[in-house]
């Protein structure tokens, strides 16, 4: 592991790597602090750039995109009351006051080194759970992996808009644009309709940026006056701001309780598929004021409400990374992109990515290390950026990305059909924006649409017995709570109302505990007694209380493109 | 347009492409080989994606409601979606004169027309708008070529490769 790690250390410690990561978490900084321009679309358009670079290369940059941006959003919060990231709306309630009660450089500071201790400690679980995670994921037969990928997508969907049909409409489509092409298993072609392009199918980069970047680029110029005014009026924000360093280190740590307990929400947030920072730092908020002593002076300026939210958005990157890595499922836009990446180098991502491609794993682990360094490094740099870009018009920057997206979808495979696909790809994303349609499930269906296909195929070719499905436990766990996932919405909606939700987490509880009783070992039974004596608890104390509700949380968890 | 209209429409629509989909997946070949028949995994998805456009369908008749879209704008009708139009139009024509502009002065081109018609119709801008579009595709075109080594299309115009 220890040379590993050195190997590691010197790719990505190489002159050529530390520029390409310098400016990629630059370039995140700068499209994380404009509102509208988010990190997956940072992300997205980053990806041909690293078509001519080694994985390590391309990885780090794109890691470097994705820190950056996290640690962007924070900006243009803190100096204009415009979050640039939903992952960085929390920041803007205490940010802000702060900001205008005199103290942006404090509050900067605060910020800056609340995300850079919140990403370090997600790099440290990062790089010790996700090859013990890996471990589990080798359990795994074609049934669990399966059921996980359903999991997977019920959960983006039922998280990913106010409309689960909606949601889970997107994610079918998504798994229905993977199987146009070559059948992967048989070799037969399918949905081609004698057109002989389509019969390689459509590859994954054009139909990410069709359906992302460029529908996204077309939603933004959507309002005529809009688009030809600058970015943001940032006439409040000083590019001479003098980040308080030392004091928001104090600060930080004087706070350690809040910080460590945001980092875990984080983390564990991220780890979820489908839950990204856009969630993570609210909920990180939330509990920071609900343990305050002083829960009144959140939303006045408080540095408690700017430590918990951007500790915890910069952690779930490492928790979102702890899955890509160790199964090899991507949780969020962000990560899908990377696994992406990842095919493009022929690099299949698995449960045995770690182990097989340790020098490449081991980069990532490093890289992510680095990037928050840097980001701490780029941050006052790029104050003086931010303010100049916000002066370009959209109707400017949209155009130019759209030829760059052009271009940079060309490059992939040198072939002009890419370019079609992106601009029939790019109608159907902006047609689906405008119907109300959320596009993380149609991505992540786009993605894992042949590792379900497949996995599918092998279960059949063990087996034809389906009944495997729920016989298999890590199988029937992923189903359970792929089902409570679909249940998910009709529980935050009525959670504040309806007394059934109080038995909805218990339920669960005790659902799950049952594939737990099915593994083997003692370590899973006993986590399995655990989750029902939790359960039995939770549901005493809810007929204790006379089954009465009570507003649980100020805000509702539903995610956005972070 | 009402939720109603609009979602029973857009389910209506959906259905009409399931059946269609359905109906060419039993022209899919079928082998003597392999387990599981290449057409049965998109005919599973495409049986859920009918069973959801079904829901949306029972939904958008049983609990109507207003919609909510993106983004406001400040049209209404179809001059919402002008600027919108206006981009895929061009880009299509792009798409169409690549074989001949090729990707530099295609790209060119495309930037040049969109930033003048999606921007401020004042005579006085059109040199910044073509110094930004020869300006950023070039330095584009540039880096792809030189940079990476993407021999990105020359058109019948211009040969540069």
């Amino acid at each position: 592991m220890i040379e590993t790690l050195m190997y590691a250390f010197a790719d990505v410690f190489a002159p050529w790597n530390l520029a390409l990561m310098t400016i990629g978490v630059t370039a995140g900084l700068i499209a994380g602090a404009i509102p509208g321009f988010t990190i997956a679309m940072a992300v997205v358009l980053t990806l041909p750039f690293t078509f001519g670079l080694s994985p390590v290369e391309g990885l780090s940059t794109m890691i470097g995109v994705f820190v950056g941006g996290l640690s962007g959003g924070l900006m243009s919060g803190m100096l204009t009351g415009i979050p640039g990231t939903p992952s960085s709306i929390a920041t803007t309630f205490d940010g802000f006051p702060m900001a205008r009660n005199g103290k942006p450089g404090l509050a900067l500071g605060l910020g800056v080194w609340s995300s850079f201790f919140g990403g370090i400690f997600s790099a440290v679980l990062l790089v010790t759970l996700a090859p013990r995670l890996a471990v589990i994921g080798l359990e795994f037969g074609p049934w669990d992996y399966f059921s996980l990928v359903l999991f997977a997508l019920t959960i983006t969907a039922s998280l990913s808009g106010e409309n689960l049909v909606k949601g889970m409409i997107a994610g079918a489509l998504g798994l229905f644009i993977a199987t146009i092409g070559e059948d992967e298993v048989n070799g037969v072609a399918r949905f081609s309709f004698g057109i002989d392009d389509l019969e390689s199918g459509f590859t994954f980069l054009p139909v990410l940026i069709g359906l992302f970047a460029f529908s996204q680029l077309l939603s933004d110029l959507q309002d005529r006056v809009k688009a030809r005014q600058p970015l943001m009026d940032a006439s409040g924000a000083d590019a001479r701001i003098r980040i308080e360093h030392l004091k928001a280190i104090r600060m930080v740590f004087a706070r350690w309780t809040n910080l460590l307990r945001s980092s875990v929400i984080g983390v564990f947030t991220g780890v979820l598929p489908a839950a990204g920072g856009s969630i993570s730092n609210i909920l990180a908020y939330d509990q920071a004021k609900k343990a305050s002593k002083t829960p009144e002076k959140f939303g006045t300026g408080t540095p408690d409400g700017i430590i918990a939210p951007e500790s915890a958005n910069n952690a779930t990157a490492g928790g979102a990374l702890i899955t890509m890595m160790a199964l090899g499922i991507p949780g969020d836009i962000i990560t899908a992109v990377m696994l992406g990446a990842l095919l493009i180098h022929n690099v299949q991502p698995s449960p045995t990515f770690i182990s097989d491609n340790p020098d490449l794993a081991y980069a990532i682990f490093v890289a992510f290390f680095l990037a928050h360094f840097i980001m701490i490094a780029m941050q006052s740099v790029t104050l003086r950026l931010f303010v100049m870009v916000t002066r370009i018009p959209m109707y400017l920057l949209a155009s130019v990305i759209l030829a760059y997206c052009a271009i940079g979808v060309f490059a992939l495979n040198n072939i002009t059909y890419d370019i079609w696909v992106l601009f029939f790809f790019g109608i159907i994303g902006y047609v689906m924006r405008q119907l109300g349609f959320p596009l993380a499930p149609i991505i992540l269906g786009v993605v894992l649409g042949h590792v379900a296909e497949l996995n599918l195929s092998r279960s059949l070719a063990i087996d034809s017995d389906l009944m495997l499905f729920l016989t298999r436990p890590w199988s029937l766990f992923f189903l359970l709570v792929s089902v409570f996932s679909i249940g998910f919405p009709w529980y935050q909606k009525a959670r504040t109302t309806k007394a059934w939700t109080l038995a909805y987490i218990p339920v669960l509880l005790a659902a799950v505990s049952v594939p737990l009783f099915m593994m083997e070992g003692f370590v899973r039974p006993i986590i399995g007694v655990a989750l029902l004596a939790l359960s039995a608890y939770l549901l005493w104390r809810s007929a204790a209380s006379g089954w009465k509700v009570a507003p649980t949380g100020d805000h509702e968890v539903h995610l956005e493109e972070t | 347009m009402a939720r109603l209209n609009r979602d029973t429409l857009i389910a209506l629509l959906l259905l009409v492409f399931c059946g269609v989909m359905i109906s060419a997946s039993l022209d899919i070949e079928e082998t003597n080989y392999g387990t599981m028949q290449s057409s049965v995994w998109p005919q599973v998805v495409l049986g859920v994606l009918t069973v959801f456009c079904l829901a949306m369908l029972g939904q958008s008749v049983l609990k109507p409601s207003v919609v909510k879209t993106e983004n406001g704008g400040g049209s209404s009708g179809l001059g919402r979606y002008r600027n919108a139009i206006t981009v895929y139009v061009l880009f299509f024509l792009f798409l169409v004169t690549l074989p001949y502009l090729g990707m530099l002065l295609g790209g060119i081109g495309f930037v040049f027309l969109a930033l003048t018609l999606l921007g401020e119709p004042e005579l006085k801008r059109v040199p910044l708008h073509l110094a930004v579009a020869v300006g950023t595709v070039g330095l584009m075109w540039s880096i792809f070529t030189f940079g990476l080594g993407v021999l990105l299309p020359d058109g019948e115009l211009l040969q540069l490769n």
